[in-house]
């Protein structure tokens, strides 16, 4: 039983983990706190129905589709919307990025309707035993994807020059600007790759549930996950979707399925209170 | 509620003009329109000439009433986060314990509902000091993300509270009675809402100008100067907290009492973001934003659904946002309200109001 | 004889505080030193924000006048481009990159340029300043502040600049590694042929080693010369190299 929850907790914290990834790539660069971010999940599965049930596309060219979609918007995102607060008092830029998640939910309900949807792909179903434990192919594939792309990122951010300059311009906005690097274009990509990521997160998520704006509030696990791992750690955020995924699940297991947010929430409160830095962040970066 | 917001310019008088004749003036006639309202919206008539219900604009005496209800809510939150300068999120979670508050006392217990009320405003104001106490520790962000952290912590307890002692269907509350007066009708709740939120908005606008308000708006502005002027801000805060907390505790008791039913459900956190959006509307940090803000956010949906009845079928994209997705239309107009005012209005309508009105100052002057 | 950055009639000033800046023309010669002198608050800042495209990164414009680079006005120009157009800079606090290497550090500043240009340019400016070879691996934010100034220089210079704007080199630094770092300038002059525009509190320091100089007073400029014309001038020997009746204080 122990086990069994535990792979579950495991394989959904590491979605949680690609979500809790792209909202902290964002933060790292613009220092947005976004709370779309969960309604960025909610568009990466509307964005997979879209191109699977409405438009057919074979899968490579709807995964393709999905990917190319999502980065446009979150750059499309990032220029209209974001770029014109730069600077204004965190209370402005969070109510701006819940604005947007209201209009994306109402847009998306008025576009697909406010019946729930169901996504189907090619990726494997079904399970099977090993070791004593039930393995849902599923999830098993959602936890290797998601982790294949929190590597994948990880060496982008590491070694490649554009991941360098994100890293810059990370550092400082008006040391990398003094270098030459566009920064708001740098900005703007990370805006791409963190909605990207997200909608990552959705295409799993709308398969192991169903497609509806309600997968919003499982989207917005990553913000307590980014706040348990450390603001401005990029290692943190993936530690902390999967702690987050992992005590979600004991706490339905053996609390009630009620418990969960409670149960994540208290931990946050907890981390806010002993280390408000977060597990793997740095103290003294507390200035937000 | 086209004759609350002729009220406003009476509160906002014009710096340096002393309260003349005309001001009192406004002030009765505001209060007689104020006054009448009710029998204008149950009666459907303005001194017996009928109107339509587009020119009432599609209200009604319960929209009129949520919207006052809501406006403790706004005007709490505000002074919150506008004066005091605390972000909040947990905002939803002050109403739930009101509404617990009530369903313990009011309809397990039997008290009279002014007891209730009170006993409402005062687990809201102790849960929103604890809630509060955080900010001894973090700031900013991380204080946001603790009073997110409070408010999943007290919907829980709700939800466990509603399911253990009531059911799924979630807590009755009985149709109350203050001093034998009772609570019967919308027109009834009217003047007793409009009672307290005059009330409300008076107390906070004293207390706001008190030594220690002004202490707050210092500390606020520049919490360093006011550290170095001998104010405890930390105990400010922790106050503030509490009173903001407290009036949303009785709201929620209202809210409860005036629907009948609260379910946990009823205080997610989209009710705690509703609140946020209202003073962003109105404009932060001014009482009279969120008056406005409030009246925004409470009234639209129903005028935008009485122009949808009045216009009739629609063909193509706009009919079908008006008759098939009203709900997420009057969101998206929200949302894009919102956005637009963050953008280019920081200081909401109040402040829009403002910029007009120095823009036609320097007109009639130069 | 057309100078490589001049600028005409410059006004440039913060919201709401006036004009900090007031009708400035100053060229820059193609591989000159060129300093700009002036007591705290005298506009030098300003001056290198609003020629670099920053200012408004700090809640300023420019008012009126204009900058050309190589032929090309920059006036209002966004600062990356200014940057790709070959005028880097060093700029107050030093800004380097805290949390990346000294090497990753340089390679940004290497970005502009093409590929293959790159390696060997970061191979001459580890050269100019071994320090920076010796610690390519560390943080950046966990050196002294004079290292910090020897990567800052080093990433302005690594995208090959033909103008570097230095904003207070010296300031809070041991003289003798400031005396190093200005004679590494001499060298970049020499090697590279780059002009520098730099800004100064420390004027006996600057005039050692500038062609010419300028002095800022209020936003404005006062005076102008060739570096000896400018330290023989009596006002400047008594106020800013304290050489009058009563010596001051012994600057570095």
């Amino acid at each position: 039983m122990f086990q069994q929850v535990l792979f579950s907790g495991m394989a959904l914290g590491s979605i949680y983990g690609l979500v809790a990834l792209g909202f902290a790539v964002i933060f790292k660069a613009t220092e947005v706190f976004n709370f779309a971010q969960g309604m960025f999940v909610v568009c990466g599965a509307y964005l997979a129905v879209t191109a699977i049930a409405i438009l057919d596309l074979p899968f490579p060219v709807a995964v393709l589709f999905v990917l190319v979609m999502a980065a446009l918007i979150g750059a499309v995102i990032q220029s209209t919307l974001i770029q014109p607060l730069a600077g204004r008092p965190i209370l402005a830029v969070i109510m701006l990025t819940i604005a947007i998640s209201i209009v994306l939910r109402a847009g998306i309900e008025i576009a697909y309707g406010p019946p729930a949807r169901t996504l189907t792909t090619p990726m494997p179903s079904g399970g099977f035993a090993f070791m004593g434990l039930m393995i849902s192919k599923l999830h098993l594939t959602a936890a290797l994807v998601s982790w294949a792309c929190v590597i994948l990122f990880g060496l982008f951010f590491r070694y490649t020059s554009i991941g360098l300059l994100m890293r810059a311009t990370a550092d400082s906005h008006e040391a990398a600007t003094i270098s030459g690097i566009r920064v708001n274009t740098m900005n703007r990509l990370a805006w791409g790759i963190g909605f990207t990521l997200a909608a990552i997160g959705g295409v799993f998520l709308g398969q192991l549930q169903i497609v509806s704006t309600e997968l919003e509030s499982i989207g917005l696990l990553a913000l307590p996950a980014v706040v348990i791992g450390g603001m401005q750690s990029i290692p943190g955020a993936v530690l902390g979707g999967l702690l987050v995924g992992v005590i979600e699940q004991l706490a339905a297991a053996y609390i009630s399925p009620k418990a969960s947010d409670v149960a994540i929430y208290v931990l946050l409160l907890a981390i806010l209170m002993v280390r408000p830095w977060g597990l793997l962040g740095q103290r003294g970066i507390n200035r937000v | 509620m086209s004759s609350a917001t002729t009220s406003s310019p009476t509160a906002t008088a014009r710096p340096g003009v002393r309260p003349g004749l005309g001001r009192i003036v406004l002030l009765i006639l505001a209060v007689a329109a104020l006054l009448y309202v009710p029998t204008l919206l149950t009666e459907r008539a303005i001194f017996g000439h009928r109107l339509s219900n587009m020119q009432l604009l599609n209200l009604g005496l319960t929209q009129i009433n949520l919207m006052l209800i809501s406006m403790l809510g706004a005007l709490s939150l505000n002074y919150l986060m506008g004066c005091a300068g605390l972000i909040s999120i947990g905002h939803a979670a002050f109403y739930a314990t009101g509404a617990m508050a009530a369903a313990v006392t009011g309809t397990q217990l039997g008290w009279p509902f002014p007891l209730v009320l009170v006993a409402a405003g005062v687990a809201g104001g102790v849960v929103g000091a604890l809630a509060g106490l955080p900010s001894l520790r973090v700031r900013g962000l991380y204080f946001v993300l603790s009073t997110m952290a409070v408010h999943y912590m007290v919907t829980f307890g709700f939800l466990e509270y509603q399911f253990r002692v009531f059911d799924v269907v979630g807590i009755p509350f009985a149709t109350p009675s203050l001093f034998g007066f009772e609570l019967s009708t919308p027109t009834r709740w009217y003047f007793v809402l409009l009672a307290l939120v005059v009330l409300t908005y008076w107390g906070l606008r004293n207390t706001l100008r008190s030594r220690e308000g002004r202490a707050m708006l210092a500390m606020r502005d520049h919490e360093r100067a006011a550290v170095a002027a001998g104010v405890d801000v930390r105990v400010l805060r922790i106050k503030a907290f509490g009173l903001s907390s407290a009036i949303a505790g009785v709201a929620g008791a209202l809210y409860a009492y005036y629907l009948s039913n609260a379910t946990a459900e009823t205080f997610g956190i989209n009710f705690a973001i509703q609140f946020i959006a209202m003073i962003i509307i109105g404009g932060m940090g001014s009482l009279a934003g969120a008056i406005i803000g409030a009246a925004v956010w409470l009234l639209l949906p129903s005028v935008i659904g009485g122009m949808a009845s009045e216009i009739g079928p629609m063909p193509g994209l706009l009919g079908s946002l008006l008759t098939e997705h009203r709900a997420q239309f009057v969101q998206l107009i929200f949302g894009v309200l919102v956005i637009v005012l963050l953008i280019f209005a920081p200081g909401g309508l109040v402040g829009l109001a403002h910029r007009f009105k120095a823009l036609f100052g320097r007109r009639s002057e130069g | 004889m057309s100078a490589l950055l001049s600028i005409e009639g410059l006004s440039a000033g913060y919201h709401r505080k006036g004009l900090t800046l007031e009708d400035v023309t100053l060229p820059i010669g193609k591989g000159r030193i060129v300093a700009l002198l002036g007591a705290n608050g005298a506009g030098k800042t300003t001056l290198i924000r609003a020629v670099s495209g920053v200012i408004d990164l700090h809640g300023g414009s420019i008012m009126a006048g204009r900058a050309t680079f190589d032929g090309r006005d920059v006036t209002r120009m966004s600062a990356d481009r200014i940057v790709r157009l070959g005028m880097g800079q060093v700029p107050e606090g030093r800004l380097v990159f805290k949390t990346l290497s000294v090497e990753d550090n340089l390679a940004v500043g290497a970005a502009v340029l093409p590929r293959g240009r790159r390696t060997a340019r970061l191979d001459a400016i580890y050269q100019l300043f071994p320090r920076l070879a010796e610690r390519r691996k560390q943080a950046a934010g966990l050196m002294s502040g004079g290292e910090q100034q020897m990567l800052a220089v080093g990433r302005a210079l690594a995208s090959e600049p033909r103008l570097i704007l230095i904003d207070e080199l010296s300031l809070g630094l041991a003289p003798l590694i400031v005396k190093a770092i200005y004679d590494q300038l001499k060298v970049i002059v020499a090697e590279f042929g780059t002009a520098m525009l730099v800004v100064e509190q420390n004027a006996r320091l600057a005039l050692q080693y500038c062609d010419e100089a300028h002095v800022l007073e209020r936003g404005r400029i006062v005076l102008s010369g060739t570096a000896a014309a400018v330290a023989g001038d009596p006002k400047i020997r008594e106020s800013y190299l304290g050489l009058g009746e009563a010596r001051q204080g012994d600057a570095a």
